[in-house]
Order: structure tokens, then sequence, then C-alpha cells
């Protein structure tokens, strides 16, 4: 999972400025952070959804992911 | 008693004409008819226009399903049907999007939809019945701007398709939005008078009364009549006047990579030119400037039948080329020859394609400018400068002028214009009365300029500004404006006739302080590949002389793939990690391309003019030491200029060194060093007199929290928390010869940065140098290092590539606080009479400036727009030269040419007497872009007047090649720059 997310969902959310970033899996969830754009993003909801499909699609893995915004200290908590 | 705040529940005039304003607008499209069934490819951009697909093939989508994908683009396509009914009436395709869209119609290139614009007019490009329909549209994190709250709100990854329809348009009530956009900002602006506010409230208010809301359709009566009732009561009233005189001129600023790749912008570009042809159909007074040559390359190479449309429009005087330069690039850390080159390209394609040479240079949003360029820019073609920066952005003092002249460090003269605002608006009444408030130069000059149009991704000016623009002439209330090109306000409002005020100095930038230091490596790669193309060039030209082929084509190519990378928001580091990738290898290709172009040789040779004769590091693959990651040894140099050279070791064994704990003894100094490499004392032998009074060597690590603009600010108070750096391993002995003794310390930060700081001392020599190998791992830190010699001096003398510029350093006036960090290029010293201390570098750009010394600034750790930005592990290297006389006596500059220029594997038989030129920096030497002359750049560096006698006719040219005059001899005098052509047939 970790090299799945390195190779394939991080670069594609690095190139509009964001970073989902692979963390750790526990008790059968994906942790991941979002960074740069992805941490202010309205709608990130929809792209962690986008991201468990797509494992779904490429890795036949049924995934559920939790996503910590990491927000830089100055953008609004 | 309770307090009771009393709150006004009741709508104010002006919050009802708003209420009303948003709903007149819903009735604007009418003859609502969707599109179905469309279809839709999602893909992921790989090249400039080259794309992996998804899906194999195209998919239905229908109104609430998701699209687009993280970096990712789609294409539409499907048949719009116009109904007979809609004959001889225009019908335009509609769609709300938050991304970015290119429409085509049966083949032809119809316009752009965006966050700012919603349709597009399709009846030109379609008969009536069904029209083929393709739309190519790309995913945007960034918007242009934050005004439209419905698409800022859906922007993102992954969007909600709304549904695509073809519509017609209600003139009528379309024109009073615009009546309303531009009589509600004088309301609620505040830039208008209150009085004027109140008068213009009551009558607008009047006007709205007279349609009636309640029904599904407008009675296009009412709506006329409102329309009419504005004319006659606002417009026509003339008795509240306006002042000043303002130029509106309709541009875009594109960033090439910012908060996109490169390859994004090839259609960001076709999209901006798309909406601004289109416009032009529209509106015959429209006119419109567009910048660098690059773009106007990528739409040539990709959309030709759109660069022939663009190339009518040029004719016309209508699609305006600005900006000399091949890119806006960064103006700080450029050397003087790739700001040169800037220009020598652009022009070419300018003058190559368009048959024009442009005379403006363009550069809203540079991040300050170079002291160097006035000379650069009158010797290619250039009259006017126009930079917004200054006025808008400084963060401590006001930049005094708007129009006025620059002088350069060398006496040039250009025209300058840094206009009151900034260089991306809408174009609304209050821009335009702000514009015109905030000019200084009102005494001298009765107009000033206000550029509109949305930027940064590019799409420019929108129908709106234009209708605005066409209604401030019917309120006198307004300044006096007039819609004309950049060249016309330039040429009207620059002229010999009128007097202007001087400004002799840099254009330095009150902000953005840090992007002289922001990604290290693009700054390591910037200084190693100017020196390889200078030795490139140079070699390539010798070979040319012998007979050989000169590789033009492919040094040009590689020269324009490095002027890219210098783009002001690529080479300062502010943008995000696909950017930085994509530009290390972009410099990789050009690092090995350059490579490829000169055969290896058995002997080392002098690039440079300058007699070598200190001592060098030399690769070789067995070498005894290793520095930057490359072994091999240090030898004392001999070599003649552009000649041979004999690398000497010694014979001798170490002795001329000794440690005793951390104090070391050379045949120059007595050195004592504290435990992290710092020097805490410094006693020349020769000069019998201390170097060191405060930190001197020092590595010092800070916090570093700019807030929002992260990769480009350093505030004026970083230096308020310093965290400590601990030594892990104290400074140590690791081994010497008879040239050079190598200590080392490591040292840890608290984020388990590892810092290994390498100090080497030298034979003979005053030179001490210093390696910094970190393995950085740090998150908003600054990275310095200190000098506090024993001087007493109040300037810097800091390198511009092309001259020194003395920096105050005494914080008297806030211009002096300002200019805490500022750009130096290979060197800076600090010197009092008789003796300094000079501090060289082999890849850094930004220098600390404090009363009691100097600091070079070696790395930063910022996280947006890069949250990654400059994690990993850097090397670099300075040298620290104590001297006696002053840094020109002493030939600081000489010395700082050679440390970036190492001896070169080659075997160069001789050189022509041509080019032995002494007194001058030869900078460059080409072959002519028309391949018949050798070119010699020659640059005056240390400040002195001289002559030089040829023993031939050689020719005058300016910096664009063109023949000037035929001389024998030629005068030089400070920081001049000089252009030669020999021929060689």
């Amino acid at each position: 999972m970790e090299k799945y997310f390195s190779e394939v969902i991080t670069p594609l959310t690095e190139g509009d400025g964001g970073k989902l970033e692979y963390k750790e899996t526990y008790g059968g969830k994906v942790y991941v952070t979002a960074r740069g754009e992805c941490s202010k993003c309205n709608i990130l909801n929809r792209c962690v959804k986008w991201a468990e499909q797509k494992i779904k699609a490429d890795l036949n893995m049924d995934v559920s992911i939790v996503c910590i915004r990491k927000k830089p200290f100055f953008w609004d908590k | 008693m309770a307090h009771v705040k009393v709150q006004r529940r009741s709508m104010r005039p002006e919050e009802y004409i708003a209420l009303r304003y948003g709903w007149l607008k819903r009735y604007i499209y009418e003859n609502k008819q969707p599109v179905t069934p469309v279809f839709i490819k999602e893909a992921h951009q790989i090249g400039d226009n080259s794309f992996e697909y998804y899906d194999s093939d195209y998919r239905e989508i229908n109104e609430g399903d998701m699209l687009y994908t993280p970096d990712g683009s789609a294409f539409f396509k499907f048949d719009c049907i116009i109904p007979n009914a809609l004959s001889g009436q225009e019908v335009y395709l509609f769609m709300k999007t938050s991304s970015e869209i290119i429409v085509k119609i049966n083949g032809r290139y119809a316009g752009g939809l965006d966050p700012n614009r919603s349709a597009v007019l399709i009846s030109p490009f379609a008969n009536y019945g069904v029209c083929k329909t393709e739309m190519y549209g790309f995913n945007r994190s960034k918007p242009d701007d934050e005004r439209n709250p419905e698409t800022s709100a859906g922007r993102g990854c992954r969007q909600i398709f709304g549904g695509i329809y073809t519509v017609t348009v209600n003139n009528a009530v379309k024109s009073l939005c615009y009546d309303c956009e531009a009589l509600t900002d004088i309301i609620g602006s505040g830039a208008f008078s209150d009085e004027y506010g109140k008068i213009i409230t009551e009558r607008l208010n009047t006007a709205l009364n007279m349609i009636d809301f309640d029904g599904d359709t407008l009675l296009p009566g009412q709506v006329l009549a409102a329309g009419q009732y504005i004319e006659q009561n606002i417009y026509a009233d003339k008795a509240f006047k306006g002042s000043g005189r303002a130029a509106l001129v309709a541009h875009s600023h594109l960033d090439l990579a910012y908060y996109w790749r490169r390859i994004h912008t090839v259609q960001k570009n076709l999209r901006t030119v798309l909406i601004q042809l289109r416009l032009m159909d529209k509106y015959p007074d429209y006119t419109y400037c567009h910048t660098q040559a690059y773009t106007y390359e990528t739409l040539e190479k990709y959309y030709p039948e759109v660069f022939d449309e663009l190339k009518m429009r040029i004719k016309e005087g209508r699609f305006e080329p600005v900006g000399a330069m091949y890119v806006e690039p960064d103006c700080n850390i450029p050397s003087a020859e790739s700001l040169i080159r800037q220009c020598l390209y652009g022009q070419s394609y300018f003058r190559s394609r368009f048959g024009i040479t442009v005379d403006s240079c363009w550069l809203p949003d540079v991040f300050g400018n170079s002291w160097i360029l006035p000379q650069i820019l009158i010797k290619s073609g250039v009259k006017y400068f126009v930079s917004n920066k200054m006025s808008t952005w400084n963060d401590t003092n006001r930049f005094p002028h708007n129009n006025f002249v620059w002088k350069g460090i060398d006496g040039t003269k250009i025209y300058a214009c840094v206009p009151p605002t900034h260089f991306i608006t809408w174009n609304e009444p209050s821009q335009i009365v702000e514009n015109w408030e905030a000019f200084q130069d009102k005494s001298t000059n009765t107009e000033t300029l206000s550029m509109f149009g949305y930027g940064d991704g590019g799409s420019g000016a929108t129908e709106e500004m234009i209708e605005l623009m066409h209604r401030f002439n019917k309120l006198s209330v307004m300044p006096e404006t007039r819609h004309i090109t950049a060249k016309r306000f330039l040429d009207e409002n620059f002229t010999a006739d009128k007097s202007f005020d001087v400004w002799d100095g840099e254009l330095y930038l009150e902000m953005h302080r840090g992007t002289f230091t922001t990604k290290s490596e693009l700054k390591k790669y910037n200084r190693l590949l100017e020196t390889k193309f200078r030795d490139t060039e140079l070699l390539c030209l010798l070979g040319r002389l012998n007979g050989k082929a000169y590789p033009a084509e492919k040094i040009n190519e590689l020269y324009k793939l490095f002027l890219v990378n210098q783009f002001h928001d690529i080479l300062p580091g502010s943008h995000i990690t696909p950017v930085y990738r994509d530009a290390i290898e972009d410099l990789k290709k050009i690092d090995s391309g350059l490579s490829e172009l000169v055969p290896k040789g058995e002997g080392l040779f002098n690039t440079l003019n300058i007699s070598r004769g200190g001592i060098e590091f030399i690769e070789q693959p067995n070498g005894e030491f290793t520095r930057l990651n490359k072994q091999g040894g240090f030898y004392r140099v001999c070599a003649e200029p552009l000649s041979q050279a004999t690398a000497l070791c010694s014979s001798e064994n170490g002795e001329w060194f000794s440690l005793n704990g951390l104090r070391a003894e050379t045949d120059v100094y007595s050195v004592s060093f504290a435990p992290d490499g710092s020097i805490v004392s410094l006693f020349d032998k020769k000069l019998c007199r201390e170097w060191v009074k405060g930190a001197f060597n020092k590595l010092r690590l800070y916090d570093d929290k700019p807030g929002n603009y992260d990769a480009w600010d350093i505030l004026p108070d970083y230096a308020v928390n310093e965290c400590s750096i601990s030594v892990e391993t104290p400074l140590h002995f690791v081994k010497k010869n008879g040239i050079c003794a190598e200590l080392s310390a490591e040292l840890i930060t608290s984020s388990c940065s590892r810092l290994k700081h390498i100090i080497r001392l030298f034979k003979a020599s005053e030179e001490i140098e210093v390696e910094c190998i970190a393995n950085w791992h740090e998150k908003h830190k600054l990275l310095k290092v200190h000098f506090e010699p024993d001087i007493l001096t109040r300037e810097l003398v800091c390198d511009t590539s092309a001259g020194y510029i003395k920096r105050e350093m005494n914080v008297n006036t806030t211009w002096q606080q300002a200019k805490f960090e500022c750009c130096t290029h290979k060197w800076f010293s600090l010197d009092e009479t008789g003796a300094g201390v000079a501090v060289i570098n082999n890849s850094k750009y930004g220098a600390g400036i404090t009363p009691n010394g100097a600091s070079l600034s070696l790395l930063r750790a910022t996280e947006r727009p890069d949250p990654v930005s400059d994690i990993g592990m850097h090397d670099f290297c300075w040298k620290i030269v104590p001297h006696g006389g002053s840094f020109t006596d002493a030939k600081i500059n000489d010395l700082a040419l050679i440390y970036n220029s190492p001896l070169i594997y080659a075997d160069i038989e001789n050189t022509p007497d041509f080019m032995r030129i002494n007194g001058l920096f030869l900078q460059s030497a080409k072959l002519s872009e028309n391949g018949k002359m050798a070119v010699l750049r020659l640059c005056e560096q240390n400040g002195r007047r001289g002559s030089i006698n040829f023993n031939r006719s050689v020719k005058l040219l300016n910096m664009l090649e063109d023949e000037i005059s035929e001389v024998k001899s030629i005068s030089y005098s400070p920081f001049e720059i000089i252009t030669l052509g020999i021929n060689i047939g």
C-alpha cells in the first residue's frame, strides 16, 4: 500500500500542489496525511473516495482511508 | 441594565440594489437547452501536448456526475444542436466550471471557458443544425482570482459536472448588469465620495424599481427603461468631476510554472490567446498585450491555426507582443549573460516571426530587478522597462516613483514605469481611481498606467472588463481614461521633452527575500550551468576557428531550455513539487547535453581570460581529497589566460601545518577554532593583524516562519528565534599534504539534520575553504553562516555578476533596515581602507546584512507551495579570503570567477589573438547567430576606465548582434558591457 501510494496516488495529488501521503495501515484502515493544497481543500472527501476507488480498481482491495489534514501553521485550522 | 446591541434588520438601499443585481444576472441567458449526450474521456497530461488516457474510449457523462481526477484532464465530445428557431440570433455554448476549458466547434478553435467565463459564442463557427464540438478541460487548483464564489467553491481535483447548454443572450439585461457592476462598485468601494455614492444609490435604486422582478420573465420594455434612466440620470449628469488620467492596457500575467507544470502552460496560453482573440472579434476597439516569446513559440508549434490568427491581429496592431525577453525571468539571480540571452532569444523570435523589435521589457511580477538591467535592455533594443512589484508589494517603504528614469550600474538610463497598482485588476471604476490617487509623479506626468486582466494562470481580460471600460468616460467622476496599447502609452508618456525623476540604484523589492535561497539545488545548477554554457560556447568557437562545426542549433535549444528554467517562479523556488522535479530534470539534461558538445581532452585548460596562480581542486579518479562528492586533489595552478594550465603538487610534506587542540598554525595564519568549526581567532602573520571580531564562519539556525508567502519571504525578525545546533563530533584533524590540511566537525540540529562542516587551510595562501554537507530535515528553518570580521565598515560590497553594488549596513533609515537580506552573486566583501574580508561562494545568492557583519544564507525549509522543499542532501562550498588592500586591489572578483570556473580537461592548441583581451572579463565568446562572426562579450567588473587597441578592424555590436560601427580600438567605462564581432568567414 505504501509503495502504491508513493508511486501512484501521491504524485498525482502533487500535480495540483497537494500531497496525500501514506502513513500507516491500522485496524483495517489506511491512514494518510493531506498536505499542501490538499490540506485546505473543501472537497477533499471526494478525492479520498477517488483514491479508495482507484485502489479497488488497481489492487482489487477494499480500503477505508482516514485522512489527516496537516495544515501549515499559517493556514486556518 | 443589560447592554443591547442595536442591529439594523431592514435592508439598506445598497443591499437591495445588490440583491436585484443578483436577480438580474439570472435573466442574461435565455433559450437554455441542455446538450445531451455528452461524452468524456479522462486523462493525465504527460507532455506539452500529450496525454495518458485513463479510459480506452469515451463514456457518457450526465449532470451531477463527477469529473476530473487529481492532476487530470478531460476530453469532451458532443453534438451541439442549434435549432432553426434561433436563426439570426447569437448562440452560445454555456457551462459553469471551476476548470479551464478550450472549446473547438466543427474543428475550429472557438474560445475558452473557466471560472470567470461561462459562455462561448458558437454562431460564427457553426451553421444551424448539428455542430461537432470538442472540449479539452484541465483541472485547476489555483484559480486566477477568488472573485467568483460559485466556481471557487467547486474547485478541486474532483468536480461535479453541471451540464452543458446552448443559450442565447438577452443583451439588454446584460448591458444593465454591466451598468450595475460599475455603479455598485462606485457605491460600495469607498473610492468615491459618500455624497456621490448616495446620489448613485438613489438613482440606481430608482432605475431598478422600474423592473418587476416577481415574474419568471422580465418585461423587455422595463429593462430598456431602466437602462435609459441610468443613461439620462447618471451618465448624463456631469455635476461631479473626477480628476486624473489613466491609460488602460489589457494584458494577462501567465506564470510558465507555479501551481502547475510548464506542460500545462501550453494550454493555459492557448486558452488565454483564444479568449483575447474572441474579444477582439466582438470589440473593434479592443487591444491586448502578451509577453514571453516562449509562449508564442508553443502556440506556433502546437496550435498553428490560432497562431496564424494571432499574427493577423499583430499586423493590425491589436494583439501586441510586449516584453523583449524569452520568458519573464527572475531578475536577481541570473547572471548578466543569462539576461542578455533572454533578450537575444526573445528579440530574435519576435523579429523572425513578426518583423518587430519589441521596445519594452514587461516584467509585472518579478521579485526585484538587478542594477545591471538598464544597460542590458538599452543594448538589446529596449526603450522602456515596466515592472509592478515595488509599488504594491514593498513591506517597509513606499517606492517613490511610477513614471521615472532608471539609472543603471554603468550610468545607462532607461525609461521606467512601476505602475501604482497591482498588475492583476478587473478594471473596476474604483481600481482606476485608486491607481490615479496612488500615482506619485503627477507633477511631471499626466497619465498613469493601469493594467487589467486576470492573471498568474493567464486568461486576461473579460467581456465585463471591456464593457466597464466603455462606461468610464460616461462617468464624470472618473479619471479620464483611454484604452490603448502598451507601446502607445510608453511612447506618448516617456518623451524627451518631459522631465523625470531619476532612480539610481537597484530596484530592490522589499519582500520575497527568501527567493535568493529557497530550493538550493536550483541555485547550484544555475551557477554551474551559466559557467558551463560559457565554457562550451568558447570551446566550440575555438573548434570552429579550427575548422570544426559549431553546434549552434543544439546550443540554442539547450540555452532556451535553461532560460525557461530561470522563470520567476522556477529559479526563485516558489512552486509546487512537480515543477521542481521538472526543473531538475531539465537542468540535468542541459548539463549532459553541454558535456556532449565538447570532447574531453587530456590537458587542463583555463577558459578564463584571467591568469591563474592559486590553489585549486582538480578532479582525479584516485585523488586524495573528496570535495563536493568528487575525488581529486589540491594543486597550485599556473595558467595564462585562455591557455593550457600546469598543476603543480608540492613535494613537501605537511610540516607547514600543525594542530594543537583547536589551535592551528600555518605559514600564513594562527587560527583558533571553536568545536563547531567556527573561527574564534584568525591572526594574519604577514599583515600582523587579527581578522575576527565576532561570529566568524559560524553556522546559525533560525526559525523561519514568514507565513503565507512561505517560499518567498524571510521576515526582518528572523534572527529573534535562534535554534541550537549541537556539536556531535568536535572539529578534528582529517588529513594534510604539502598543500592542503583538512579539518572537520559534525553538527546536529534538534530535528536531526546533520551538518558536516569541513575546513580546508592551504599552504602559502590566505584563502580558507569551507564545505558544508547537509542532510537536511527541517521545517521552517533558515541556515546561515555568519561573518563578523574586525573590519570597520558600513558597506557590504556584493557581486552583481557584472560589477559590484555597495549596500549600507547601518540601520538608521527604513530604507537601510529593509535591505536586511539581499541578492549577491559569487562574492561579498567587508572592507575598510587597506584591508577586508571577502566570502566567495559556489552556489549561493542570499546575503544577510547586519550592522556588525554579513551572513551567507545557505538553506531554507519551506512548506508552501512545496511541502517537501529542500529536504534531503546538500553539498556546497564557500571560501573566506581575508585580504590586504581593497577588494579590487585583491582581485576578489577574479578569484571568484576562478573559483566558479574550474579548469577543464580540454586540449586547445592555441587561442586567437583577438580573444586575448586584458582588463575586461570575457563574459562570452560565441559564434554569432548569423554564423559569420566570432562574438566576444566583454564586461568591466571593477569600476575602472580604460581602452583596448586591436590589431585589426572589429565590429562594435549591440547585444542583439546588430552592427553599430567598425572600430580598431575601444574605450570602456566602469561596468560597461561591450559586444564585439570579428568576421570569421
